[in-house]
């Protein structure tokens, strides 16, 4: 075996634990890897750190990652992983795991799926059991009921709100002259541009931001909630999910793909704190910190499904809300508990919130999602603010 | 330093750069040399005001080559990117050819309408089909705001280096250009770009460099103010911010002390002047509500260790 064998193998085992670690990297990388150590001095750390590091990895959040798995595994460096390579999955990964509360389609351990197995004949016999499940409040929903439920919510997402592009199509009742295809048509007529042909502003997809309270008190709805954003994001559109409870979690990632059951399971173990308590306005400035400020709100409507119990200080909530409220096109709250009777918001945190919000909704099945899906669908056009007090009567 | 000692070895990258008050570290200087050596696009990630752009902007400089920026936004496409017709001026040709009467055969006078005369090139197709003697740097700024659709069609131009335009044919670069990629992180890219590209994530630099940073950025600045205004915007950093000053506002920052003709860091004058480091009302109200003397004081200590000759 030759030096540059042992460089090759040194690699690839490498590229395996990286993967091993949750980063994604594939044969191409590897190649450039190796093209890259060829142009730089080997005995150089700091070199041969940079040059596996521009070629292997693609994101900085996978920097640490690597950061730890270089020092383990070229520099033996055993105080930062243990030794063992295989358990740097796990000393990567310091968030606790979820209780089971969590939703895991697939773990056959699961009590529910004992219920489920009892109500077989009965969903599969009821094809109008659509109905029933659109007013079927979430929280007493089992799992397979859940999982039609989603078949339904990917109707639904087909009503996201749209926004005018700067791109121009051609439209017969446009603005503005379409200089290319009047030219066109003008060569058909020896020159003469005889016919006109006129353009429009083109629609695109306006961003929806999803911010789900994944509390105690707010479980079974976000369960359902996050089938409803599984079914988005996977459709391809141009939807953002968040968790918050006592920390904000970024869930797009987990969510695509083309197996519902697979991304829900590991959008559940990205989760850390399923079920715990609320710290609504932390969670915010954690959010306008991290990515309002980079834009992912600007111009997006922005959902929030929330109780609106805040266990944290109500001024910091009010003043996270009046910064989301500056950078994005229009806030909707989602409150489940608008849908019992006699319900007014009188969460501390729910009525800080209230007048930063343009539209409030009930949540609570899915007949009060479809009026969620028309809210998104409305709000797309233009600011529709609503006097909050219209609004809590209409519940 | 000769374009070619840059492109022969990482310590002449690091020493071309730094003639041209580009400071990069080791790590970044590496991955420009790869870019030169293995004719991969690079894409440098990292807070606003770090200095993505200007690595570009030095780098060209450094090799001797055209910058060819190009500034994406929401909505960018093929006509502003890559090339567009000459509408009005092909309306007025045909025109004049009626006008005087000339005989010459349709197809002819098609050809012409839609050759390179008419043709307006945009950075994309500049960068590509430029005859220059050493290869442009093609600057691509804030790819991030750009759609999703228009990365599916760099990715193309990006691997092959090449463009159809229906009407002329096929053009393809006869040297690649050394392309810069930068985004401030508002989306997640491609994985399918990221994976044709050298990924970078630009850090701030520590007290030490930076420094030494804006030594080589104003140069003009007495020793003891550049320091202790490095150093000021290194205490600002730990405070919980809105906007984080990058490497710009520091540099931005000292050239205002230096208008003001100070030597040194005083609260009073670090007040009048905080709108060059801090953007938002915001963060301006809550560095003044945090003592300004004591930051002051704080920043002159930090300065101080870092000038032992005091």
């Amino acid at each position: 075996m030759n030096a540059g064998d042992a460089v090759v193998r040194k690699l690839v085992t490498f590229g395996r634990i990286l993967r091993e670690a949750g980063v994604e990297v594939g044969p191409g990388r590897i190649q450039d890897a190796l093209r890259a150590l060829d142009e730089i001095d080997l005995r150089r750390r700091d070199e041969v750190y940079a040059a596996l590091a521009c070629t292997l990895i693609a994101r900085r959040d996978d920097l640490e990652i690597f950061d730890r798995a270089f020092r383990a595994w070229f520099e033996k460096d055993p105080t930062r992983l243990g030794g063992k390579a295989p358990e740097l999955g796990i000393g990567i990964d310091e968030r606790p795991q979820p209780p089971a509360a969590a939703p895991r389609p697939g773990d056959s351990e699961d009590p529910d799926e004992q219920d489920d197995q009892q109500e077989e004949p009965d969903v599969l016999a009821a094809y109008s059991a659509d109905e029933r499940l659109r007013e079927r409040d979430f929280s007493t929903l089992t799992r397979t009921e859940l999982l039609r439920l989603r078949a339904l919510m990917v109707r639904l997402v087909r009503v996201l709100p749209t926004r005018p592009s700067r791109r121009l199509e051609l439209a017969p009742n446009g603005f503005q002259i379409a200089p290319r295809e009047t030219l066109r048509r003008a060569m058909r007529r020896e020159g003469e541009p005889v016919e006109r042909a006129f353009r429009r502003k083109k629609r695109v997809e306006r961003r929806v931001v999803f911010l789900c309270d994944v509390s105690g008190s707010m479980e079974p709805y976000s369960r359902a909630l996050v089938l409803f954003l599984q079914a988005a994001v996977s459709a391809g559109r141009k939807v953002e999910a968040f968790t918050f409870g006592t920390r904000l979690t970024r869930l797009t990632p987990y969510l695509g793909g083309y197996d519902p059951e697979a991304s829900l399971q590991r959008a559940s173990r990205a989760v850390p704190d399923w079920a715990g308590g609320t710290r609504i306005g932390d969670a915010f400035k954690a959010f306008n910190d991290l990515y309002g400020r980079r834009g992912l709100t600007r111009g997006s409507v922005v959902v929030i499904v929330s109780d609106g119990w805040e266990r944290g200080d109500v001024s910091q909530l009010a003043l996270e809300m009046a910064r989301l409220r500056r950078r994005c096109h229009s806030i909707i709250w989602v409150n489940p508990l608008k849908g019992t009777e006699g319900y007014e918001p009188l969460a501390a945190g729910m009525a800080t919130a209230l007048p930063y919000v343009d539209v409030f909704l009930p949540g609570h099945n899915l007949l009060a999602l479809e009026s969620l899906a028309e809210a998104l669908r409305a709000s797309g056009s233009r600011r529709a603010r609503l006097r909050p007090a219209t609004l809590w009567s209409a519940a | 330093m000769s374009s070619n000692e840059m492109r022969d070895s990482i310590d002449g990258v690091q020493q071309a750069l730094a003639e041209r008050s580009y400071l990069a570290d080791r790590g970044l200087a590496t991955t420009v040399h790869l870019a030169l050596k293995l004719g991969k696009p690079v894409l440098l990630e990292g807070e606003a005001g770090v200095g993505k752009t200007e690595l570009a902007k030095v780098v060209a400089d450094a090799l001797g080559a055209r910058l060819i920026r190009l500034q994406c936004y929401e909505g960018i496409d093929v006509a502003h990117a890559l090339y567009d017709w000459a509408y009005a001026r092909q309306m007025l040709y045909i025109r004049t050819l009626e006008a005087t009467g000339d005989a010459r055969q349709g197809e002819e006078v098609l050809d012409e309408l839609f050759g390179p005369r008419f043709l307006e090139r945009r950075p994309l197709l500049d960068a590509i089909a430029c005859d220059d003697e050493i290869p442009p740097v093609l600057l691509i700024d804030e790819i991030d705001r750009a759609d999703d659709e228009f990365e599916a069609f760099l990715l193309e131009l990006l691997s092959d280096f090449q463009v159809t335009i229906p009407e002329i044919g096929t053009i393809t670069a006869e040297r690649r250009p050394v392309v810069f990629l930068t985004s401030n992180r508002t989306r997640e890219l491609h994985e399918a770009l990221k994976r044709r590209c050298l990924y970078t994530w630009v850090e701030l630099p520590d007290l030490e460099r930076e420094i030494a940073i804006v030594r080589a950025r104003v140069p003009t600045a007495p020793e003891r103010l550049a320091a202790q205004a490095a150093a000021f915007v290194h205490e600002l950093r730990t405070l919980d911010l809105t906007k984080q000053p990058g490497i710009a506002e520091t540099i931005d920052w000292t050239q205002a002390l230096l208008a003001l003709g100070q030597e040194e860091l005083e609260a009073g004058v670090v007040d009048l002047t905080l709108g060059s480091v801090l953007k938002f009302h915001e963060d301006i109200g809550r560095v003044r509500d945090a003592d300004l003397q004591q930051l002051v004081e704080q920043a002159r200590t930090a300065a101080d260790a870092q000038t032992p000759a005091g």
